[in-house]
């Protein structure tokens, strides 16, 4: 299974921190020899300041010497770390005295000037809080790193540092494990970001600015994955973002191997779209999503598959069940090994049945039940089982019957009565016609040919 | 000489004139005087009427003397004599040396006239007078016209004949029966006459009159520098074209070639570069001229200035830009520009640039001397390649594509790839950014269409010349490394034009080795279709040969859908050869110009670069049948039928259904369209055949592999037409059959079917334990059917109304809900291309607006450049 793993590829999109938790699920695994796993972690340690953990990695690794080159490199990080402290300590105490928190208004050059006359505060000492929330992070105090980047952000008005506090708070929620905070945070870097996208061609450097948006871009698509995993309303969100124009085309030319978040994000949205109102309601974009997935799927088959994304190949587009459940197992076990979605498996595996009855109910008229099971991965007990459930828990419980002595499904399904897809058709219009007067009305053209428009589609409604 | 013919004329006329007069005058005795001086002039043309022409004369002018006038005769004969004798001497002298100054010579002819007068006055002689008068004024008009001022002797004459004309006037009053009546009329012709240019030269006399002496000083001093810097004028050009067309000639014969030495070598130079351009300039001989003084040519700049000269005179040697230079002309053109290069990289010291500080042409110059220690020199190595390059262009766009001489004339152009790229090592030494681009272009031009067998002999030319170039096919693992490595050159220089046409180049060349999806996702990603209306017409042939090789490549590949949406843009314009700069197009309703003409000639590919025309029409054809004929089943209304995808195809479709009687297929088309009939039939065995006779296939390189992958093809979509066409008439439909039908797998009919169901082309499912598909078709009724019908025209309607509104409110403006899109723009439409292209492969059948907008843009286009 190690050649669908994907923490290779996404390693190098991550921050040396983020990596971590990565490469621990990777010696849970056991996808690859642990003497491997603890050299990489090794490696990846040896950068940061987080000493302790590096002893403790290296005597993993050279059980006999104990080693004594860490004590200078503990030294002078206890040593940096108080020097750090001792310059941000200033501006933290002026910031927690309750009449400074008052006065500080939305304005920042306001705050800072008010700071400044008052307090004496300058914007060296205002990045020393960065600095000091910087080293917190090397040496693994998220939380503390955390808030110090929060009050330099709520400060500064570098743009630059302001930027990389926001990563450097994302990846601190991320790691304490704050996904709700980590979801706000990651929401405002992405306006960030796109506003600075939005913006750029005004810049005058623009030629090197789409190069560096699709970076971003590109870095705030892997990051994010944290969080829509982890998040309970993630997933949705998940595919609202990776849908959309912009960060799609990020991951079609950048990263494709993201496509299997995407697809099996996907697949777990059917719950989301077959019981409506248990959440909040859903964009066209999610509803979508299977078909929309699929279609990229396709679209960049020639770079990237594996067996989620088969399995959606092999399903729709080919239609081949046979196929699409040998990839569904396959694919099954990609999602249990992988970081992100390996607590998934389970529900994965239920909406991806799901899917797969869905498609073969739809096409066919009379089903054997146990081949059917057999598509399923099921014993036939279970597979009967599981068709009960699913004609009971769907709006296939008006055209589906089972018929226990043939064992058999029997499914009838009227064609759609005419008036029924005239209606479909011209569903909409009303509404975009009034768009179209809106807009109008705007710009203040009135066209009497558009606003005559109305009645026609009415008529064609009925 | 012209001179000559000129006198002659001149007193030709002038004798005609008096002769008119003697006519007029009765025969009067002055007239035939008059004439006298005369006629010797013409005599020179005349010699044998001379004597008896002029002794006649005379003898009349003594009769008329005696008859009228006493004293007359006997000094009118001997004027006349002398005026006769002084006349021939000098017709003598102007025989025997010619030049005497054209203006010595009227100097003394005025001064003749003047005596003439003189004595014409002291006989009273009006008519004479008259006449003489009117000599000398034509004289002076002449001396005029040559812008040289009035000589004082005419202001003199003038002045005295006033005085004199005042005094006969005076004496005529007193004594009025002495005169005859022509002499009178004479008289008073004659004071007019003299008033008239009296007043005209009033000033001149004036002076004149005050001041006689300084007057004529003033006049002598205007005219002597003249009369001495003249001669020289004269003799120098004279001397010129003397020592041109002498030298030539005796270069010719190879008297005279020693004369070609080292030291001479910037006066000769000068020379040539002084003739060029010349209308009479005889081009062969500069050549030679110039290949001897390469020959005596020793020093490092002289050699550079030499074979400057020389490649420039070669390249001027073809005038017409119609015709193609020589191929020994160019080939020797090709051998000193290698020459050159090769000097200027072994001489660091020695620059040619095309913009320097002015220098002394004719002043031997050497590194030494330089301020910092470099030589340079104006001219151009790159345009020379440039050149070099373009005219080789030329003569295979001149030659038979189909003789032995194209070929021999292709051999050439490894010859050429190796100058190329010695200029290329010549700019990457020098550190010349911008030249080098141009050179890496060139040289990208030469290989992006090639196969790898052909790159590599080219390659392998340039290995052998031993040239150190940095980017070449042994540093690169492969040629399409090459070609990429050459790209990403240009990418990274400055010049966007550059950077354009590598692109396209990149892009053709991936297209080329089947490479597809790289291919099209560089074109879409570097938007070029957005801007490639504004582009040179060049750049745009370069952009459609990309297009279409990338359907071409689609097409191979087994992308039938791609491939049929890429080549529809070109095929709708019908103008396939125009468009691609591999013919002329005819025009029906208009000619082209001449220059039109030329142009159009001038951007032609030549032959070997074309993309087969047939070809690439039954790939396209093809690929519509493919997709069209399933399509066409599918759909039962008429109103539905009109939304044709391949407009070209279905039109020919229509025509070959209204034949009446179809023989054996003969051509591609009759091929295709036969096939097309045969899959709407069923029939998808023959339809096969059909496709696989097709003979042009051969020119694929793979063309097993692409006719097994049209069976395939075919086998599936006859599987699919046959359902929609026949589903009506059976209830059910065993699966078995249908794979025994069209000889599938099991699993590819079911696969096609099912998907046919999922996306509700087919009303029927599937029965697993029968294995049948079970069809469940509605018979709509009328009304039903008009129902739907409105209902999409209404939502098509409202769609038109989105788009106007859009339009109106300008595109990017966005409004509605369409506002999503304003963050990263660019990337959103490079989605809406992508899911266009999906869209596509699902069978919507969107049209390819922005291509389709493109090949007619670029007709626009070519007619505007027209």
């Amino acid at each position: 299974m190690a050649e669908y793993d994907l923490t290779r590829t996404i390693i190098p999109y991550l921050d040396r921190h983020l990596a971590f938790p990565l490469l621990t699920h990777l010696h849970e695994s056991g996808l690859f020899a642990p003497e491997q796993v603890a050299a990489t972690q090794y490696e990846l340690a040896k950068g940061t300041n987080m000493v302790d953990y590096i002893v403790s990695l290296y005597e993993q690794l050279n059980p006999v010497q104990r080693s004594q080159m860490f004590a200078a490199k503990r030294e002078k990080a206890v040593s940096t770390n108080e020097q750090l402290q001792q310059e941000a300590q200033a501006v933290l105490d002026v910031i927690e005295n309750p009449d400074v928190a008052q006065a500080l208004r939305q304005d920042k050059n306001q705050n800072l000037t008010y700071l400044k006359d008052n307090y004496g505060l300058t914007l060296e000492q205002i990045t020393a809080l960065y600095n000091f929330g910087k080293f917190q992070y090397t040496y693994g105090n998220y939380s503390g790193a955390a808030d110090y980047l929060y009050h330099f952000r709520v400060l500064s008005t570098d743009v630059d540092l302001n930027t990389s506090a926001h990563w450097g708070k994302l990846a601190s929620d991320i790691l304490t494990g704050k996904w709700d905070v980590a979801l706000e945070e990651l929401n405002t870097l992405r306006e960030a970001l796109d506003t600075r996208a939005s913006a750029a061609p005004l810049a005058a450097a623009a030629h090197t600015e789409p190069l560096s948006t699709l970076h971003s871009r590109t870095w705030l698509v892997h990051w994010s994955l944290f969080v829509y995993f982890n998040h309970p309303a993630g997933r949705t969100l998940l595919l609202e973002t990776f849908l959309a124009p912009a960060y799609l085309n990020a991951i079609q030319s950048a990263s494709p191997w993201v496509l299997r978040y995407v697809a099996v994000a996907a697949v777990l949205s059917r719950k989301a779209q077959t019981t409506p109102g248990a959440t909040a309601p859903t964009s066209s974009r999610v509803r979508h999503a299977i078909k929309e997935v699929v279609k990229i799927v396709q679209l960049e088959e020639y770079q990237y598959s594996d067996p989620v994304t088969r399995f959606l190949k092999e399903l729709y587009v080919e239609f081949d069940f046979e196929a699409a459940q040998r990839e569904l197992q396959l694919a099954e076990r990609a999602v249990a090994n992988d970081f992100f979605l390996s607590e998934f498996r389970e529900e994965f595996l239920d909406n991806a049945r799901y899917l797969i009855s869905e498609a073969y109910c739809r096409i066919h008229q009379r089903i054997d039940i146990a081949d059917l099971s057999a598509r399923l991965n099921l014993s036939p007990e279970e597979g009967e089982k599981w068709i009960v459930n699913l004609i009971r828990d769907t709006r296939m419980a008006a055209d589906a019957k089972i018929d226990l002595e043939k064992n058999v499904i029997e499914i009838n399904r009227p064609a759609l009565p005419i008036y029924q897809s005239v209606i479909e058709k011209t569903r909409g219009l009303s509404i975009r016609t009034q768009a179209l007067g809106a807009a109008l009305s705007r710009t203040g053209q009135q066209q009497a040919q558009q606003v005559q428009e109305q009645p026609a589609v009415v008529e064609g409604a009925r | 000489m012209s001179r000559f013919f000129r006198q002659a004329a001149d007193s030709d006329s002038e004798s005609s004139e008096s002769e008119e007069s003697l006519l007029s005058s009765d025969e009067d005795a002055p007239a035939a005087k008059a004439a006298a001086p005369a006629k010797p002039a013409m005599s020179r043309f005349l010699r044998t009427n001379n004597d008896s022409d002029s002794s006649s004369s005379e003898e009349e002018s003594e009769e008329d003397g005696d008859s009228d006038e006493d004293e007359g005769p006997k000094e009118v004969k001997p004027k006349s004599r002398f005026l006769h004798d002084s006349d021939e001497e000098e017709s003598d002298e102007d025989v025997r040396r010619v030049p005497k100054s054209a203006r010595d010579k009227r100097l003394e002819e005025m001064e003749a006239t003047g005596k003439s007068m003189d004595n014409a006055l002291k006989i009273n002689d009006w008519i004479a007078i008259s006449n003489e008068y009117d000599k000398l004024t034509r004289l002076v008009q002449r001396q005029q016209n040559v812008a040289e001022p009035i000589p004082p002797f005419y202001i003199r004459t003038l002045s005295s004949l006033e005085t004199s004309l005042n005094t006969a006037l005076a004496k005529e009053k007193e004594a009025k029966k002495k005169m005859n009546a022509s002499n009178a009329r004479a008289l008073t012709a004659m004071k007019q006459k003299v008033r008239k240019t009296v007043k005209e030269y009033e000033k001149e006399i004036k002076q004149y009159n005050d001041d006689p002496e300084a007057f004529e000083r003033e006049w002598a001093a205007l005219a002597t520098p003249q009369v001495q810097a003249r001669p020289e004028a004269v003799r120098r050009p004279a001397a010129g074209e003397g020592e041109d067309d002498d030298d030539f000639t005796q270069v010719g014969k190879g008297g005279k070639a020693t004369q070609y030495t080292a030291e001479g070598i910037y006066k000769n130079l000068q020379a040539i570069q002084e003739a060029r351009g010349k209308k009479n300039t005889d081009r062969t001989d500069q050549i030679r001229i110039l290949e001897r003084l390469l020959e005596v040519a020793v020093t490092t700049y002289q050699r550079i200035r030499v074979l400057l000269a020389l490649v420039s005179s070669r390249f001027d040697y073809n005038a017409s830009i119609a015709s193609y230079m020589p191929i020994e002309m160019w080939s020797s053109a090709q051998r000193e520009i290698d020459t050159l290069i090769g000097i200027l990289t072994e001489n660091v010291a020695y620059s040619v640039q095309e913009v320097t500080e002015d220098y002394d042409d004719l002043v031997e110059r050497s590194p030494e001397e330089e301020k910092d220690g470099i030589v340079r020199i104006r001219g151009s190595i790159i345009s020379f390649v440039d050149r070099l390059d373009d005219e080789f262009t030329r003569s295979l766009q001149n030659l038979d594509p189909h003789g032995t001489e194209y070929v021999d004339r292709l051999k050439d152009e490894k010859g050429l790839y190796c100058t190329i790229c010695r200029a290329e090592v010549l700019y990457e030494k020098k550190q010349l950014p911008e030249p080098l681009a141009r050179v890496v272009m060139r040289r990208l031009e030469h290989i992006y269409s090639k196969p790898d067998a052909v790159l590599n002999a080219l390659e392998s030319a340039v290995a052998a010349s031993e040239l150190t170039i940095s980017l070449s096919l042994a540093s690169q693992p492969s040629p399409s490394a090459l070609i990429n490595a050459l790209c990403v050159h240009l990418y990274k220089s400055g010049n966007s034009v550059l950077r354009t046409r590598a692109m396209l180049s990149h892009i053709y060349h991936h297209a080329f080795h089947n490479d597809f999806y790289t291919a099209r996702d560089m074109l879409l990603m570097s938007h070029l279709q957005e801007t490639v209306y504004s582009m040179d017409v060049g750049t745009q042939i370069l952009y459609n040969r990309a297009v279409v090789q990338l359907g071409l490549c689609a097409f191979r590949s087994g992308l039938i859908k791609e491939a049929q949406a890429i080549l529809q843009d070109i095929f709708t314009t019908q103008r396939v050869k125009e468009l691609l700069a591999q013919g002329v197009h005819q025009q029906r309703f208009q000619t082209l110009t001449p220059e039109q003409e030329k142009a159009e000639k001038q951007r032609q590919l030549p032959f070997h670069m074309h993309i087969n025309t047939e070809l690439l029409e039954a790939a396209f054809l093809v690929s519509s049948m493919l997709v069209e004929i399933p399509l066409l089943a599918s759909i039962d209304s008429e109103e539905q039928r009109r939304k044709a995808i391949s407009k070209p195809f279905r039109r020919l479709l229509d025509f070959a259904d209204r034949q009446v009687f179809t023989g054996p297929p003969e051509s591609t088309r009759d091929h295709i369209m036969q096939a097309s009939k045969a899959l709407q039939n069923g029939q998808w065995e023959q339809c096969r055949n059909l496709i696989q006779e097709i003979k042009i296939w051969s020119l694929m390189p793979e063309a097993t592999s692409v006719k097994e992958m049209l069976a395939k093809r075919i086998q599936e979509e006859g599987l699919r037409t046959y359902l929609f066409t026949f589903a009506a008439h059976y209830k059910t439909l065993s699966l078995a059959l249908l794979q025994r039908t069209f000889s599938l797998d099991h699993r590819v009919v079911n696969s096609i079917v099912s998907r046919m169901i999922w996306s509700e082309e087919l009303p029927a499912s599937l029965d697993q334990s029968a294995g049948v598909i079970v069809f469940h078709r509605v018979e709509l009724t009328r009304p039903q059917q008009l129902a739907q019908i409105l209902a999409e025209k209404v939502g098509a309607m409202v769609e038109q109304n989105e788009k106007a509104l859009d339009f109106r409110l300008g595109g990017s403006a966005g409004w509605g809900d369409r506002a999503d899109g304003t963050k990263g723009d660019k990337r959103g439409e490079q989605t809406q291309e992508r899911r266009g292209r999906g869209e596509r492969r699902g069978g919507a059948s969107t049209r390819g607006g922005r291509g389709a907008r493109f090949a007619q843009g670029l007709g626009s286009q070519m007619t505007k450049a027209r």
